[in-house]
């Protein structure tokens, strides 16, 4: 079997180890900086917002900010995981194990997306009693958590798989995970946005996972639930399918 | 332990061919044979094939065609068991700078599908034959160069192998622990390990090796016992042999 097997579970356990043997670094800045910004934005713009679809403003933007949180550390995470090990070429020493490429994608996106999972449980276990909301569907938010970050951490290791050089992780990170975060819905409602912008905005997959945070969250959503379930499940699936074929036939990666 | 096992060779290489995307021909349909229990030597100039032929075994580098069986399991088809029957050490240093010593050996078992309880015996064995007990909790970054490679030792061993590649295992390393590693690996050897080196030290590949075999250009150029070879090519030594077999056309 693909996960009970030893030798996936030994490269899983080195990745949880990796984040947090320095979880000075990995958990407490990025956490920090998701209460500032339920701070600055829930309190401060809060002030004159009040309220979107008669939710409270700092209520509204709590799971969007759970889930940037969450979808850019798992991502950050693999794909520097992934990287670190390449230009180190420690990488190789799994690569010529017996363990399969589909074992070695998995151990490393399942890594990464247990850093966003952490990392997002983090903002609710601070934000819920200090925002003081109760969450409507606690069960659906776990499956949306765990889907979203397995989603992007799978976008990591793909790119830790075929970055070639240092800039490349982190441009993806603040030229594409971080914007799409910050316009993914997060911080307002779609239809707030004039026409062009609500459009360019279903072609944000980041979106969707916010979306669907928010309505298991608050009961409260853009788009009808359900087929925005569909959709981060068919999110998470390509980018797995794309961190496969990385780690398998990317050319990067083996000679 | 495989000494001649129903003569199942512990590796048998054929028509390997590997173009890396640059277009250089590294392999150029190789043949080699390597029985079980030996103590094989590849030796060639830089460029010649010697790190390529290992990961294509490893599947480190992609073939683009060609077969390879490891104790008669193909390293492709069935690479689970092929791949748990090599270890390897490689040229470059490659540890994982996020595991102590002690770490690194422990996780390199478990990659391997070692049980635990045998892994952390295994550790301690480990530890004690390279001197490494007492650097067992140090991060492998902060490591000096030679120990890096005693680490690099022990790990591939972690998983007893049956076929154990030593690719350039003493560059870099100085005189008291080259004769330290020579002696150890000759004692796996007479324990039944096959022993696949790759070398530019000549008069060491002549002293350990049972068979050399010489590669260049992608090709096997010669291959034999060193008596065999000096006498085929009328050399006092492998040297010699060396410098008829490739010299003329490579400097260095």
């Amino acid at each position: 079997m693909i996960i009970t097997d030893r030798t996936f579970q030994t490269l899983l356990s080195r990745e949880i180890l990796r984040f947090t043997r320095v979880w000075m670094q990995t958990i407490v800045p990025q956490l920090l900086t998701s209460l500032l910004y339920l701070v600055v934005f829930g309190i401060a713009l809060g002030g004159r917002i009040k309220q979107i679809e008669g939710i409270p403003y700092i209520d509204y933007i709590l799971p969007g900010i759970a889930l940037m949180s969450l979808i850019t550390n798992s991502q950050m995470n693999s794909s520097w995981s992934v990287f670190d090990a390449k230009r180190e070429r420690y990488i190789d020493e799994v690569l010529i194990s017996p363990m399969s490429d589909l074992q070695i994608t998995l151990a490393y996106s399942l890594g990464g997306m247990l850093r966003g999972v952490v990392m997002g449980a983090g903002v609710f276990v601070v934000g819920v009693p200090f925002v003081g909301l109760q969450i409507k569907h606690p069960l659906m938010l776990i499956v949306i958590g765990l889907l979203a970050s397995f989603a992007f951490s799978s976008f990591g290791t793909m790119v830790g798989a075929l970055a070639t050089r240092i800039e490349h992780i982190s441009l993806i990170t603040s030229v594409i995970i971080q914007p799409l975060a910050f316009l993914g819905g997060v911080f307002y409602s779609v239809g707030m946005l004039p026409g062009v912008l609500k459009v360019v905005t279903f072609f944000n997959p980041i979106f969707y996972t916010v979306d669907a945070a928010r309505y298991v969250t608050l009961g409260v959503s853009d788009l009808n639930p359900y087929p925005t379930l569909g959709m981060v499940c068919l999110i998470a699936a390509i980018c797995f399918g794309g961190a496969w074929w990385a780690i398998s036939r990317g050319p990067n990666l083996r000679y | 332990m495989s000494v001649g096992a129903n003569g199942v060779p512990a590796l048998k290489i054929e028509k390997l061919r590997k173009t890396y995307s640059n277009g250089f021909l590294a392999l150029d349909g190789v043949s080699l044979e390597v029985e079980a229990g030996k103590f094989f030597g590849l030796l060639g100039p830089n460029g010649a094939g010697k790190t390529t032929l290992i990961n294509g075994v490893v599947s480190l580098a992609r073939p683009d065609s060609g077969s390879v069986e490891v104790f008669g399991k193909d390293a492709f088809r069935e690479f689970r068991e092929a791949r748990r029957m090599i270890g390897v050490s490689p040229q470059e240093v490659n540890l994982d700078k996020f595991l102590t010593v002690e770490e690194t050996l422990l996780f390199h078992a478990g990659y391997y599908g070692v049980p635990k309880k045998k892994a952390s015996e295994r550790a301690e064995e480990m530890l004690e034959r390279f001197e490494l007990t007492g650097k067992r909790a140090q991060r492998t970054n902060t490591l000096s160069g030679g120990l890096k490679r005693r680490v690099l030792f022990a790990r591939a061993l972690m998983h007893d192998p049956k076929v154990l590649f030593l690719d350039e295992p003493t560059a870099g390393v100085d005189v008291e622990l080259r004769y330290k590693l020579w002696g150890y690996i000759r004692e796996l050897n007479r324990g039944g390990m096959t022993i696949l080196l790759t070398t530019h030290y000549l008069e060491e590949a002549e002293a350990l090796c049972d068979e050399i075999a010489l590669i260049n250009g992608g090709n096997i150029a010669a291959k034999g016992s060193s008596e065999e070879l000096k006498e085929r090519y009328e050399a006092r030594n492998v040297e010699e042999v060396y410098m008829k077999v490739i010299g003329h056309d490579h400097h260095g």
